[in-house]
């Protein structure tokens, strides 16, 4: 996407892109609403397809159905994406599996914001002795990639839907606390929170009411962001064993049982892996298209 | 820069210290005994205390955790609950399938990755260039390894059977040849068993390299605009030079910095993927080591690969941090 910055090449001669033509406009807009727009349709689905799945999955997702046990795509009828081991229909499980992915790519993200923005935002704003202790721990944490961390939490509580929540919540809370703290560094600078110290507003008024909200949208690109890794890390933990155990189905789980039948049933791992990749696509796309539009300085990041 | 790096290495070890001992509390608290886990539920009261007093896991926590931190120092992880033999010689078995996968992904995406992010950088204004590869890069960045390798499986193994469906192929061997000599004195044979080792090689560096890419083109997607964009980028243009040079002498070198700085990041990824990817492809290495001991309940040996992990990680950013002034003169360390 062409953007201001990059008026140095020499294509970008003509400056008349703000009087353009109606019918190129509508094309601009498409070019530049066209992504996020599809984004926010496949992740609204997604929601939907979580929070309505009683009513959505067309058979349960625990009922064994003995005279198709392993049938491909289509068997009996009812089957549109086929059946797994025990006879339980794969789409109705995929559908219900979406619950544990949302529940827990939306839940861990809004623990690691809560914990990760205050103390980076304090960080950032008190400097001093509390910045090192926040941020080498923080870098203690840092040490370990997000699945491993979350793996070794999970691993030590066991794995339900709120340890798993909390495992990745508390992967995720180091890269909200590194994000806040460098946007807390320059917004402290800013005339404006002088002005607000000068009104005699105190150390938490200053975080709470002036740097806080100047760096949530940039907190709320990023957190989008980590929603897709938070389903990404999910499924992970779940395909190695580690998530919610069977017979919940999640997406992760359904892969996993169905790693055992790839030869004769590869439908299972494949519609289940489908999912993953179009929830985490779903909010990679939006979350780079908001980024891209709200602040071409982080683009490409 | 003596000083800085002295200061980096002192920075790095309370780092690891903490790292150390979260993996140690946490394995510490983990539900269900590595006695149990190793004995089944029928051993008897004596025989599982036997096992506790024998492992050193009825020693005050306080105690065990010195012991542990003081054993690490010196590189001595203790032995396997499960295998007995020393978690060291474990790692060193498993240390090179990892090693290898990971530079073959590395090539994997470098090869991908790298000329993909400069072309959509320099072609941005090409939509027929730039959503492709766009396109391409989001669905490597959403695509789970897992997913990946299990679709290469079914396609190249099961249907093709152009590939092993599992293993790792005989590396040991290999290290075995070149060790002895033998790989000089019988290439045929050696060449056969470093072909065997590639063989198996493929799938899983494909499925991770391909996730790798995504991560790589970007990232070189954004340092490649960053470079088109500085002055002397300009000035060249000035001068006149033709674009083709402008490209390779001036904005490929120095493309490489900010591409450095990702070297750290694309470790961290790395190896989480050998995980993901080694417990698809059913490979020998760290990753499913980690996964099987934490599964086993085998302390030591978890404890073991995930310190080998977080080494790794704190060491190749320290590295890159040193790498940095070698690649680009103007930066000088205090």
């Amino acid at each position: 996407m062409a953007i201001a910055r990059d008026a140095a090449a020499p294509e970008l001669t003509a400056v008349g892109a703000a009087e353009a033509p109606p019918d190129r406009s509508l094309r601009r807009a498409l070019r530049r609403y066209g992504p996020i727009g599809i984004g926010l349709v496949m992740a609204l689905a997604m929601v939907i397809m979580a929070a309505a799945a009683p009513w959505l999955a067309p058979l349960s997702p625990s009922a064994q159905f003995a005279d198709a046990v392993l049938k491909g795509p289509g068997a009996q009828d009812r089957h549109v994406l086929g059946t797994d081991e025990f006879g339980r229909d794969v789409f109705s499980r995929i559908i219900w599996g979406a619950r544990v992915s949302l529940q827990v790519g939306l839940a861990s993200v809004v623990f690691g914001f809560a914990l990760g923005v205050p103390l980076g935002i304090l960080a950032g704003v008190q400097g001093r002795r509390t910045e090192t202790v926040i941020m080498r721990s923080a870098d203690m944490f840092m040490a370990f990639p997000t699945l491993l961390l979350a793996l070794i939490i999970v691993t030590a509580l066991g794995g339900t839907l709120l340890n798993e929540i909390l495992a990745i919540g508390v992967a995720l809370t180091p890269n909200f606390i590194r994000l806040s703290r460098s946007l807390a560094l320059t917004i402290r600078e800013q005339d404006y929170i002088l002005a607000a110290r000068a009104l005699g507003g105190g150390q938490i008024r200053v975080m709470a009411h002036h740097v806080f909200p100047n760096a949530l949208y940039a907190l709320v690109v990023v957190g989008t962001l980590y929603i897709a890794t938070a389903i990404r890390t999910e499924a992970g933990l779940s395909f190695l064993g580690l998530g919610i155990p069977p017979p919940t189905p999640s997406w992760g789980n359904i892969l996993s049982e169905g790693r055992q039948y790839i030869k004769c049933c590869p439908w299972i791992t494949t519609f289940s892996g489908l999912a993953i990749m179009l929830a985490v696509l779903a909010f990679n796309l939006v979350g780079d298209c908001l980024r891209d539009l709200l602040d071409p300085r982080l683009k490409g990041e | 820069m003596i000083t800085y790096v002295l200061r980096r290495v002192l920075v790095a070890i309370p780092m690891l210290l903490g790292a150390m001992s979260i993996v140690f509390f946490a394995m510490r608290v983990l539900p269900g005994d590595p006695c149990v886990a190793m004995m089944g539920d029928q051993a008897t009261t004596e025989a599982l205390a036997d096992c506790t007093r024998n492992l050193g896991l009825n020693r005050p926590l306080a105690l065990q955790y010195a012991d542990y931190l003081w054993r690490s120092v010196r590189l001595d992880f203790g032995n396997s609950f499960r295998q007995g033999y020393p978690v060291n010689e474990y790692i060193g078995r498993m240390f090179p399938h990892t090693l290898v996968l990971v530079l073959a992904s590395a090539v994997v995406a470098a090869l991908v990755g790298v000329p993909i992010g400069i072309v959509s950088a320099l072609k941005r204004r090409n939509p027929l260039v730039d959503y492709p590869l766009r396109i391409f890069a989001l669905l490597g960045l959403s695509m789970p390894v897992f997913w990946l390798g299990i679709l290469l499986l079914i396609v190249f193994s099961l249907r093709l059977d152009l590939f092993p469906l599992i293993g790792g192929g005989d590396l040991d061997g290999v290290l075995a040849m070149i060790r002895s000599g033998e790989a000089f004195t019988q290439p045929r044979d050696f060449l056969a068993a470093v072909g065997d080792v590639l063989h198996h090689l493929v799938l899983p560096a494909l499925a991770l390299g391909f996730t790798l890419a995504a991560t790589v083109s970007r990232l070189s997607r954004s340092a490649m605009l960053e470079v088109i964009s500085q002055d002397y980028i300009r000035t060249a243009r000035a001068k006149g030079q033709r674009e083709r040079a402008i490209v390779y002498k001036h904005a490929l070198r120095n493309m490489m910095v900010p591409l450095l700085t990702i070297i750290g990041l694309f470790v961290a990824i790395a190896l989480t993927g050998t995980v993901l990817t080694e417990t698809v492809f059913t490979r020998p290495g760290l990753g499913k080591m980690l996964v099987d001991s934490i599964n086993a309940r085998d302390y030591p040996l978890a404890q073991g690969a995930i310190t080998v992990f977080t080494m790794i990680i704190i060491m190749v950013n320290l590295v890159v941090d040193m790498l940095y002034a070698v690649v680009d003169p103007r930066i000088t360390y205090r």
